[in-house]
């Protein structure tokens, strides 16, 4: 019986001018079989969709200004742009509230409480530096609609199923979105050796092979 | 005290309490470290052209890390004062070099630094670049660059002035070296 594989696709550098879909169908169409799920990389689905802004292009408002002051280093809202970013993504109110209860939540010693509450872009968008060239410029903000990205991959291939993944060389993996009849946290643990590689491989689309005969022998094994 | 007052007082000590944290907070400060560049060598050489480069150390000597999202050089050497050649002028990061002429945004923790290599060509317009050499005046040059820390970007700049001197005789040092090997 056909083992699971993971494939990596190489493509070219995509932009706002390609259209994810047919991306993925010009590289991998000759790859992707009927058993096969099709992921991709969710800051290449973010940078397709043309959600991505220079900070040059951003006027930060005043709690954007002290807010970012509060989050540590390494996080993407501690510019004053990746905060203004998410609270115009999800909502000044409700990033100023998600603040407010997160800070009480970690006096209590509960950490990770804001990003719960502020809204999935806050936890997905990448502050300058987080993406390759020509979008280490950029705040690349998360996908919109990813598992409808995911559905019409599906249609145009005709694979098994596919998934929008965040996935990052420190064994992080999120699936955002992915076609009914998927489990996103099996396909996050598939995905959790970063199969994407980083972001000079260029290899935006990973093909999970064989993954429906490999998922029906397992549901049969026990 | 009523309870109006209590509020007043209790916003104007919240406000002063985060304006004290921002500023203990501080920023990143990038430094370009002119005086402690190497010197001027000679890269490429022909009858016509010659090519040198040193190497600028940089720290973030900030209390922040920040992300030097461009950086670039400047040479001002307007026709009106020196023609005898064309001047090009480029850098690049001596970590993670590239030949594209790109600076890719990096970010650089806080009381860590690396360097640049700036390299200018002169490419005489007429005669061999020796003669073209004889006549340059000090070139200065901006380190121009683009931060992005916990406040606003901004675009700033190091000067430093190239002498003339250093590169005659870094060709000087060249030659000698070519007739040594």
């Amino acid at each position: 019986m056909a083992e699971l594989a993971l494939q990596p696709v190489k493509t070219r550098i995509l932009t706002p001018q390609d259209n994810i879909v047919d991306a993925i169908e010009e590289y991998a169409r000759d790859m992707v079989g009927p058993d096969d799920v099709v992921s991709v990389a969710e800051s290449v689905v973010a940078i397709t969709q043309g959600r991505i802004l220079r900070p040059e292009d951003m006027r930060p408002s005043f709690p954007a200004r002290i807010l970012n002051r509060f989050i540590a280093q390494k996080g993407s809202l501690s510019s004053i742009y990746g905060m203004q970013a998410a609270m115009d993504a999800e909502g000044t109110g409700r990033v100023i509230f998600a603040f407010i209860v997160g800070s009480l939540a970690k006096l209590a010693g509960r950490g990770g409480v804001f990003y719960e509450l502020a809204g999935e872009q806050a936890a997905l968008i990448d502050d300058v530096t987080g993406t390759m060239p020509p979008f280490d410029k950029h705040i690349v903000y998360g996908p919109a609609n990813p598992s409808g990205v995911a559905e019409e991959i599906k249609k145009r291939l005709g694979c098994y199923g596919a998934a929008v993944a965040d996935v990052n060389d420190l064994k992080r993996a999120a699936v955002l979105g992915v076609t009914s009849g998927l489990d996103p946290k099996r396909l996050a643990q598939i995905l959790i050796d970063n199969p994407f590689g980083n972001a000079s491989e260029q290899t935006p689309i990973v093909i999970i092979k064989n993954y429906a005969q490999a998922e029906a022998a397992s549901r049969a094994a026990g | 005290m009523d309870f109006l007052t209590f509020m007043v007082i209790a916003i104007v000590a919240l406000a002063l309490g985060v304006w004290l944290y921002i500023v203990r907070q501080g920023d990143a400060e990038f430094e370009f470290i002119v005086d402690q560049r190497t010197d001027f060598r000679v890269d490429e050489q022909s009858q016509s052209a010659a090519t040198f480069s040193c190497k600028i150390p940089f720290v973030n000597k900030g209390t922040q890390d920040g992300t030097i999202m461009d950086c670039y050089p400047r040479h001002l050497m307007p026709k009106e004062y020196y023609n005898k050649a064309r001047i090009q002028s480029w850098l690049t990061l001596e970590s993670n070099p590239r030949d594209d002429g790109y600076w890719e945004a990096i970010i650089i923790f806080k009381t860590t630094g690396d360097a640049i290599i700036l390299t200018i060509r002169l490419e005489a317009k007429e005669g061999t670049i020796a003669e073209a050499l004889k006549e340059l005046p000090d070139l200065p040059v901006d380190i121009v660059y683009q931060v992005v820390a916990r406040s606003d970007w901004y675009i700033t700049k190091t000067r430093m002035t190239v002498p003339a001197e250093e590169l005659r005789q870094a060709i000087a040092n060249a030659g000698i070296s070519a007739q040594t090997a």
